[in-house]
Order: C-alpha cells, then structure tokens, then sequence
C-alpha cells in the first residue's frame, strides 16, 4: 500500500507553490498528470460558487495538462503584453488538512494567500482562498491529479494568470 | 456658459476626411462626472435581462450611473426598475446581488417596501410625532423614469426627457433580434458571473468591442495557441470558432465583413463565419434555417460585436459574452461579464460554448488581459497634452457609405452608414458614431 502522510503531501503543495514563486513553469507542470483537471469556479452569486463546469462558468477550467501547457506557451510566447513584464509572486498556504487518504491517493484541504507585485503598474494585488488537493501516485511518484482553486476576491483587477493563484 | 467646447475634444469635419478624438476625453474628472451625470445618468442604458429575475417577488440588483437600483418583479409578475435606496436616510435597501423577497426592509431603521416598491411600513409611524406635511411625502422607493424591454433585454433611464425605447434601439434590435431568436425559449446567463476592473477610461472598452484592427496585434499568443490546437485536434483542447474562421487572416481574401452604425451610438462589426460545427450554435443550424431562412440563419452564425450605446456590448466571436461597462473613474472601469446562451440548447452545445467562453473572455484567460494591458497602455499616453489629438479614428474613412449595403440587405437591416470590408481594411470611421452620441447626451454641459 503506497501511502503518503500529510506532511509529505503538504510538502508537495509548498513545492509547487515555490515552483510558481520561481516562475520555474516547467517543474509546475511536472508536478501534474496527464489528465490532470484544474479547475477554478466563478461566482454563481454573493455567496455560492458555480459548481457545475459543464453548466455554468468557471474562471478557469481544463481537464488535461495540455492546457496548462498552453498557458505556459503564452506567458513566454514574447506575444502577450499581459505577460511581457511579469509580475514578482510569492505564495503562502496554509492550514493544511489531509480530508482521505487511500492506497495511492490523498485528498487536501488548504488555504492560499497570493500576493503579486504588478512590476509593469507597480501596483501589488493579494489573491486568497482555499485549495483542493488530490495527489495520486503516478509512474512511481506522487502528482496532482485535481486542484480546485476557491477564490474568494473574484473582482480581478485587469488580470490574473496561473502564477498568481 | 458650457464648460467644455466640443471642437477641442472632437474634430468631426466629415467633408475634410477629418474625425479625431482628443486625449482629454480619456483622462478629464470634470468632464468624467458630467458623462456620469449626461450619458450614464441621463438616458437610456441597460440594466439586465428578464431572465435575472423570472418569478414573482424575484429581483436583481445594480447601478445607473452612481446610482444603486434594483429591478424587481412584483406579486402579479410586472417588472419594475427602482431606485434601490431607502427613502428615509437615503441608504441602499437591498445589499444583496440577487434573490427572491415579498419585503425589503431597511437595515438601519426598518422601513418596509414591497417587491413594487411601495412603503409598507414606518417603523413606529403613529408614535412618531411627524406633522402632516410628511405624511403627505410619497414615501414610496423612486421608480427610475424610463424602464423597458425588447426580447429580454431591459433598459432604464433616470432622465424622463428621452426617445422611446423602440427610437433608442431602432435598428439594431434586428441584431438583438438574431441573438434573442436563437432559441424558442429566449435566452438566459450562463451561472456565474464574472468582474473585472482596469485602469483605464471606459472609452477604451467601448471601442476596443468594435475594433477589429487590433486582433491580430494584440493577441497573436492566442491565435498561435489556437493554431496549434487546430493542428492537433486532441480531445483534451476546446476547439475554437474563431479558429475555424478566416475573416481575421492577412491573408483572407475578397470580402471578410465590416462594419455598421446606428442612430444614437450603436455599432456593429461583423465577419464572416462559416456555418459549422466549431460554432455551440450548430446544432440548431437546421432547424433555424427552417425557421427564419438560410440568410439569418448565416447572420446567426456570422461574428458580431454589438454595441447598445453607452453600456451594452454582445459579442459573438469566439464564444457569446453580454458585458456591461461600468465606469468608476476617468482611469476606473468597472466590467461586468457574462456568457449568454440560447435557453434548451442541449448539454454538450452548453459545455462547448462555455469552454470556448472560458479561455477567450476572462480576465483569468489567455485573450482579454492582453487588451485590459493595452487600455492601462493606452491610458498611461492620455496624459500627453502637447499632440492632444489620437489618430485612432481614421480607417475606413473613404469606404464608409451612408446606409447599408448586399449583407445588411439579407436581414433587412438599415443602418446609418456602413462598410464592407476585406481583412486588413479594419474600419475605425464607425467609432465617430459613438462620439456623436456622445456629444448627443452632453450637449447641455459641451457647446
């Protein structure tokens, strides 16, 4: 039985949160399965989020790593005003709760606080929410097969880009 | 004396080839609150959809200009659009976006309206001591002077002094018409609404909907990621419609579209899109040939970015979007932003269209920060005051022709003027429509 404890798997949630404080994209995306699903609600109203992805609007929503590949592309496309300058990130996550645990797969619970240095307005925004984890094991090693990304202040200001959740 | 002169802020000499918009209408506070006070606050502008607030008692909340509103069904299933502030103290009485209730009371001293907005209740009215001159007040909620509806859409005017509704749309509620058609059923949003803010005029939005020539420019890491997925064609990547179409393309030839204008500020700008299966409309192609004929049915399909002047814009391109500007300061805008979608279409065309909405329209996407970054651009070189004028305004200037032409034909459509274009003519002679609106609404402050 492959299990992993909390600790472990918090670690892996602090790995990914330094790779995207690095903006080091390609150890990110190695961190996920190939069929991975990513996902970050909208807001249904003031106090629910949409929690249909085939019904109603996400804010982001990919199932398959190949997505966030697609946005990693963009962001260093040399193509994209938005990610020309690119902002200074650094993520914190805290409360840390194992939810299950099975052969081979764990489920998290998190909380987030991002802040981004908009270098090009300089101007500083601060993102927060919850995280949903599941790891599971893959080709030996424990990946990301799910992140739901709860963000609570949803009136973005111009944009918001995977590195800043 | 009017405070500003319009020949310093728009130079519209259409004989001379000339229209320019001057740097001080992105950038002005004084000029800003008269726009709130003359374009947002004194005319028509829209406020929702009826499908907000469907059942009894249901209601929705927002702003004309600065002022909060609420639009609310009463008991016996009438609309109406009130001014959401308690009449007492002035404070906002409902503070919530949406929801369903009988009775709104006051948080700060209990007043009571009803869902028509009637006083109901003055919390111990008897024991108060008021003299008769207040009992004589309307104690009622104010209802917004002017409120109506076309298909769906409702719009309000705080200013009683204005067109009919019906004068306002003209004709372009044969456009709203080719959205609201799509299904028997009407339309509806998309759960989940999403908001942004930038730092810029909320001009540069208004033009930015109708401006083709920045597509390829501004988003060329989109089109790149989209030509990359068109390659593949995995089951993993949305396929897109604006992929499928080459009205954008350089190197697309003889007639890719264009552009129309309307009375009163409202534009259009099209491209060709063929009828096909990269469209969450497709499954319906048939049946609304049959319905409306093969030549609005291919309108349907056709890219459109509506403009209602000054604060709705629907565009279908590369998903469906309703949007509603809100400005919040001469460098503040505040967007509002929805998918809109035919009511009944199946389960797999409504996830195809919110999946392709998804990447394309939100802030958190891969297409609309690129412009939101430009506007921040744009708004940073307003503060120029040497060269004040743009020269943003010019395209298309010899090939816009008063009234319509073959493509509006097919729809019956009689704009004011127009022009069909190829892809790289890029008409910008259209946004002289919305600055003569806008001189319109400010005639009483722009001499």
């Amino acid at each position: 039985m492959t299990v992993l404890s909390t600790g472990d798997a918090a670690a892996l949630l602090y790995r990914e949160a330094l790779f995207l404080d690095r903006l080091d994209f390609d150890s990110w995306l190695s961190l996920y399965t190939p069929d991975c699903l990513f996902w970050m609600p909208a807001w249904r109203d003031d106090g629910t989020q949409t929690e249909d992805p085939e019904r109603e609007l996400s804010l982001i929503y990919y199932r398959g790593r190949r997505n966030l590949e697609d946005r990693v592309k963009r962001i260093r496309s040399g193509f994209s005003v938005a990610s020309r300058v690119m902002p200074r990130v650094s993520h914190m996550i805290g409360n840390v709760l194992g939810e299950t645990a099975d052969d081979g797969r764990v489920n998290l619970a998190s909380v987030f606080t991002v802040n981004v240095q908009d270098v090009r307005t300089n101007r500083a925004h601060v993102y927060f929410g919850r995280y949903e984890h599941e790891l599971v094991v893959d080709e030996g090693t424990w990946k990301i097969s799910r992140k739901v990304i709860r963000l609570m202040n949803d009136v973005v200001p111009t944009m918001l880009d995977v590195y800043g959740i | 004396m009017k405070p500003f002169v319009l020949r310093d802020l728009v130079d519209d000499r259409p004989r001379e080839g000339v229209f320019r918009v001057s740097r001080t209408l992105f950038r002005d506070p004084n000029l800003f609150s008269l726009e709130m006070k003359h374009i947002f606050e004194g005319g028509w502008v829209f406020v929702g959809l009826t499908s907000q607030a469907e059942r009894p008692h249901d209601y929705f909340t927002g702003f004309i200009g600065r002022v909060p509103i609420i639009v609310s069904r009463n008991g016996t299933g009438e609309l109406r659009c009130l001014v959401n502030v308690c009449s007492h103290k002035g404070v906002r009485l409902v503070q919530r976006l949406s929801g369903n209730a009988r009775l709104h009371v006051c948080p700060y001293h209990g007043w009571t309206f009803d869902s028509a907005g009637a006083n109901r209740n003055i919390k111990w009215q008897k024991g108060g001591c008021y003299a008769a001159a207040f009992d004589e007040e309307d104690h009622d909620l104010a209802s917004v002077a002017r409120f109506g509806e076309y298909r769906g859409f409702l719009f309000a005017s705080l200013n009683p002094d204005v067109p009919s509704l019906e004068d306002h749309l003209g004709e372009t509620r044969k456009l709203l018409d080719l959205i609201a058609d799509k299904s028997p059923e009407g339309l509806e949003l998309v759960p989940g609404r999403v908001c942004f803010t930038y730092a810029a005029n909320w001009k540069m939005q208004l033009e930015n909907c109708s401006d083709q020539y920045h597509f390829t420019s501004t988003h060329p890491s989109y089109i790149r990621i989209l030509e990359q997925r068109a390659q593949e064609q995995t089951h993993e990547v949305v396929q897109s419609s604006i992929g499928a179409a080459d009205f954008w393309q350089e190197t697309a030839s003889g007639v890719t579209g264009g552009t129309m204008s309307f009375d009163h500020g409202h534009v259009l700008n099209w491209g060709i899109m063929p009828v096909s299966s990269a469209n969450a409309d497709f499954e319906r192609a048939e049946q609304l040939a049959q319905a409306f004929g093969q030549e609005k049915r291919n309108w349907m399909f056709n890219m459109r970015n509506l403009t209602i002047f000054p604060n709705l814009q629907i565009a279908e391109n590369a998903s469906s979007q309703l949007r509603v500007i809100r400005p919040l300061a001469p460098d503040l805008t505040e967007m509002q932003t929805w998918c809109i979608a035919p009511k009944g279409e199946s389960d797999r065309a409504r996830a195809f269209r919110i999946r392709q909405y998804e990447d394309f329209f939100n802030p958190t996407g891969m297409a609309t920060p690129d412009d939101t970054v430009c506007y921040e651009e744009a708004q940073l070189g307003m503060a120029e005051q040497e060269r004040p004028w743009l020269q943003g305004h010019a395209r298309g200037m010899t090939a816009s022709v008063e009234g319509g032409n073959a493509y509006a034909d097919m729809i019956d459509l009689k704009p004011a003027r127009s022009v069909v274009a190829n892809a790289q003519l890029c008409d910008e002679s259209l946004f002289a429509s919305y600055y003569r609106a806008w001189a319109e609404r400010m005639a009483e402050v722009v001499a």
